[in-house]
């Protein structure tokens, strides 16, 4: 009687962690898929459409989604982040990739990408490129350029800073001790073809590293992204920072009235723009190349000058009719110098992983 | 050997040679095996290899062995041990182990105060102070630091409140600032180890030193021995603590430019171009970094008895502090929960109210709840919270759950092998940090073969819910180890034998007297969950950013308004749902379901 009512007992204790447990399980399972409407509502094909994944480092991506997807229905899922991180993501996903278009600043990047064929190649908009567009478009229509700023100039605070450095050399000098600051290229985007730049006009990597440690020996400052570097300048810890124009020019629209421009010479060109994954589904390539034709129309457009006032909205456009900005600057008045994105493309893990061991 | 091969050989009645030779005789053993084990211990051990070992081991073991997840193309390297060695990664391993050294020691000294004042002394607001710490223990290290960067930054509240303090922004931005910061978050494992102690420490043992003759300080130097468990513990406790927290190096350390070794692991997968082997290396430090110290002191002990309880135990005398000596005490401990939990907090609600903060001193400021305006009607600030609350209450629910199982599968009486097995896995994985866990399903639910065999989860809700719940579940587990342990199975019998079923047995009979234990630790999972960051950061899936990946976002974006405004909601939010659910137990629950169970301390 007792055995019998000991295995009976043992026996249901056994059933109930078993049901409880399935039960977990099953509940982990449903409650997951239940809990994420976002992702639900745009994991599920609408009429054949697929959700087209966006990873965006810009600052107007959020509305310009938001607008791509009330013109056409199409779903997006908007991953917007730093390019350092996005990019790596984008590494780490090579074998399983999960992105649709990648929207950053640098034509390094996408040469880098296109150079491992990670891109659908050979497809332009039609749209009537200017003259910068024309230029920044590579030859084997491996991503597309949607606008131009320059990767970096000098911007300081008047107030502190009476006889600002017009050359990059001037940044050396012993008065700036301390002062300077600059973005990390292995997070910021515009950062690489910054220091690739820098190199370049300073006649090669050798020499660029020679630079960049004596800026550092000269106490410079160096932050994550274009946001945490103006935020130094602003707060008075630095008087001059190295960082991407349209970022610049915005803090000098904010109501900071000693916040000033400077472009040395040269300053190199920095085309936004967007790349396809090769690997990604036919119908999500198609809805990408649907969604670059979309930013570059009129409507786009006016969707990119609108989103980020005073960052990355700060661009020149590189097709016919649509003007820039008025707080812009009259492109031909700038020393800009424009780098071969394959060959600083194909440099920039090694040159990043110089910066973050001996820079930054 | 014998050991790894006895299963088999039992089964079978054949040696472990005679299978090799035979596969159809190593298919039935296998078979047998498997009937051996009921389905429970199955789903058991299946959840903690999905959960925490296999990814978290496919992870480490590509630090030295690249080559079986096409990572590289040697079998064994100690390349990226090489690499994890110099640069901003041994600084960084080098700095955590330092500040984690000295926040362990200062939180055990400020600890061992507060709990013998609160235990042994008559210092003002005992409740008050019992109840910080608990408020102390479900705060963030990323809001701590938050705060007092709030506070101190140039052009933060202070500066704004024409208190510039300058001084005291080199000194908290910077190693000392992390020490600081960690100490906080560290006190509470410090205090309620060291509070245990005392409570648990007779009076007989000061009063057989006074007997003898001894002063003060000789009484102490007596009895504190008696105290060693206790003493080792909270060094250990604290030191891996420290060193596994991610939020003050991914905010105040990182702003300072001092690099700590949770952050270098962080960067090393994050940043362009990213280096997962030297991660998982930077994830072994971590994880002996954590084990360490807790395997030392569990072989000082060993051997040694510090048997001090017994049924004669004389409960401690309340000492009655002169009256200056009384309000100097309460004052002390005023000071320390102000550092402690008031600047972070004043810090956050101040900067929330002010206009135009972090946009530098040029701009205008005032106080204003125009932030609050703002943030109500921006999506940035809702889809967080309630994504958050929706995880949260979820990893709770199915954390204790599942916490539950293990918890009844490890205790149950004459438990199998695997069940001890299952109780080191679930030990060992304590000592892993967040971190670690996330950067190991960010390796392996992406490796190819994930999605070969259908695990297609990477970059989703269910990952991310995995990761939280993979986290809690070790300590939950061994949470509700003690109480189930203590539940008699005849309760359960005789409520079997009066022809209930086995789930209103249960119900009847277990559940009231867990109920409190299963609540706090619902609570204390959810209130975790809700503001967790190392998992929330590198587990979000696109579009769906967490409560704490949002506010570092806002934050480090400088939305002060928004991030700010959603910082403080979210604390009162965390604090209030805690209070909401304590008080519908107390309001809802049968006043039997009250007075039984419970975890000590914690009502």
């Amino acid at each position: 009687m007792n055995s019998g009512s000991s295995k009976s007992t043992c026996s249901g204790r056994r059933n109930v962690v078993t049901v409880g447990l399935a039960l977990a399980a099953a509940g982990i399972g449903l409650a997951a898929c239940s809990s994420s409407p976002s992702n639900s509502a745009t994991a599920g094909t609408t009429g054949g459409k697929v959700p087209l994944v966006v990873y965006s480092a810009q600052g107007y991506d959020k509305v310009e989604t938001q607008a791509f997807q009330q013109a056409t229905g199409i779903p997006v899922q908007l991953d917007d982040d730093s390019t350092g991180p996005l990019v790596t993501k984008i590494q780490a996903e090579k074998n399983n990739p999960k992105w649709g278009l990648l929207w950053v600043d640098g034509a390094t990047v996408f040469a880098s990408l296109d150079s491992q064929g990670m891109l659908v190649k050979n497809w332009e908009p039609s749209v009537s490129w200017d003259s910068t567009g024309q230029q920044s478009v590579p030859k084997d229509g491996s991503y597309i350029p949607t606008g131009l700023t320059m990767a970096c100039a000098i911007v300081y605070d008047s107030s502190k800073v009476t006889n600002p450095p017009t050359t990059w050399n001037d940044l050396l000098q012993p008065q700036w001790k301390n002062e300077i600051g600059m973005n990390d290229p292995s997070v910021s985007g515009p950062t690489y073809p910054c220091v690739a730049g820098l190199m370049n006009s300073m006649g090669g990597v050798n020499q660029g590293e020679n630079f960049l440690t004596q800026l550092q020996s000269n106490g410079l400052d160096v932050h994550e992204t274009n946001g945490d570097t103006l935020q130094a300048l602003e707060v008075g810890q630095i008087h001059i920072a190295m960082i991407q124009s349209s970022a610049e020019i915005g803090a000098t629209l904010k109501g900071n009235s000693n916040l000033k421009v400077e472009y040395p010479t040269p300053v190199t060109a920095l085309p936004s723009a967007i790349g396809i994954d090769a690997k990604a589904p036919a119908t999500e390539i198609a809805e990408a190349k649907k969604f670059v034709s979309f930013v570059l129309s009129s409507q786009g457009q006016q969707v990119m000058q609108s989103g980020d006032p005073h960052g990355d909205s700060l661009y020149w456009p590189v097709i016919n009719g649509v003007s820039p900005l008025p707080a812009l600057p009259p492109l031909g008045s700038l020393p800009v110098q424009t780098i071969d994105p394959y060959t600083w493309g194909s440099r920039e893990a090694t040159i990043n992983t110089w910066f973050t061991n001996n820079i930054a | 050997m014998a050991q790894s091969t006895y299963p088999l050989t039992l089964d079978t009645g054949q040696t472990g040679e005679t299978h090799r030779k035979s596969a159809p005789g190593f298919g039935r053993g296998a078979v047998r095996l498997l009937r051996r084990f009921n389905l429970s211990t199955v789903v058991v051990i299946g959840a903690l290899l999905f959960l925490i070992i296999l990814p978290v081991g496919a992870f480490l073991i590509q630090g030295v062995s690249p080559r079986p997840f096409s990572q590289g193309t040697s079998w064994f390297t100690l390349g990226s041990l090489s690499q994890a060695l110099s640069g901003a990664t041994l600084r960084g391993f080098t700095d955590s182990i330092g500040v984690s050294a000295a926040t362990s020691i200062i939180a055990f000294v400020l600890a061992t105060g507060l709990a013998w004042l609160v235990s042994r002394t008559n210092v003002f607001g005992r409740r008050i102070w019992t109840l910080g710490i608990w408020a102390l223990l479900l705060m963030p290290t990323y809001l701590m630091a938050n705060g007092w960067q709030y506070l101190l930054e140039p052009a933060g509240v202070m500066q704004r409140l024409g208190l510039p303090l300058s001084f005291l922004y080199h000194l908290v931005f910077g190693p000392a600032g992390v020490v600081l910061v960690l100490t906080m978050a560290g006190l509470p494992f410090a205090y309620l180890t060291m509070l245990a102690a005392f409570n648990g420490l007779g009076q007989e043992f000061e009063d057989a030193a006074k007997v003898h003759g001894a002063n003060r300080y000789q009484t102490v130097k007596a009895v504190l021995p008696i105290l060693a468990p206790a003493v080792y513990s909270s060094l250990a406790i604290v030191f891996a603590e420290s060193m596994s927290d991610f939020g003050v190096s991914f905010t105040l350390a990182h702003q300072s430019h001092f690099p700590m070794a949770t952050f270098g692991l962080f960067a090393a997968i994050d940043t362009n171009p990213s280096n997962f082997g030297v991660a998982a290396i930077l994830g072994w430090f971590l994880v002996l970094a954590a084990a360490i110290p807790i395997a030392i002191q569990a072989r000082a002990l060993r051997g040694r008895s510090y048997a001090v309880l017994s049924g004669r135990t004389r409960t401690p005398k309340r000492k009655e502090l002169a009256p200056r000596a009384r309000w100097g005490a309460t004052a002390c401990v005023s000071v320390l929960f102000i550092v402690a939990l008031g600047i972070p907090i004043f810090g956050a609600v101040a900067a929330s109210l002010l206009n135009n903060f972090g946009v530098g001193m040029s701009a205008s400021h005032a106080f204003t709840l125009a932030n609050y305006r703002q943030a109500l009607t921006s999506s940035n600030f809702l889809s967080p919270i309630l994504l958050s609350n929706r995880l949260s209450a979820l990893t709770a629910t199915f954390g204790v759950v599942l916490a539950l199982f293990m918890a009844k599968m490890i205790s149950s009486k004459g438990s199998s092998r695997f069940a001890k097995l299952v109780d080191l896995a679930l030990l060992g994985s304590m000592a892993l940090p967040g971190i670690v866990l996330a950067a190991g399903y960010i390796f392996a639910f992406n490796l190819p073969i994930a999605s070969k065999l259908g695990v297609d989860f990477y970059e989703t809700l269910p990952l991310l819910l995995m990761g939280y719940i993979a986290t809690v579940l070790p300590s939950q587990s061994r949470l509700l180890m003690g109480p189930i342990s203590q539940v008699k199975e005849s309760l359960l019998e005789a409520c079997r034998v009066h022809g209930h079923g086995i789930v209103k047995s249960w119900i009847k009979t277990v559940l009231p007297v867990l109920s409190r234990v299963l609540m706090w630790g619902w609570l204390y999972t959810f209130a975790k969950t809700l503001v967790e960051l190392p998992v929330s950061q590198i587990l979000y899936p696109p579009g769906n950013e967490p409560v704490s990946v949002a506010i570092e976002n806002l934050t480090g974006n400088y939305h002060y308004a928004i991030g700010t405004a959603l910082t403080v909601v979210t604390l009162i939010e965390m604090f209030g749902v805690i209070g909401i659910v304590l008080l519908a137990f107390r309001i809802f629950a049968p006043k039997g379901w009250q007075r039984i169970g419970g975890v000590t301390g914690a009502a």
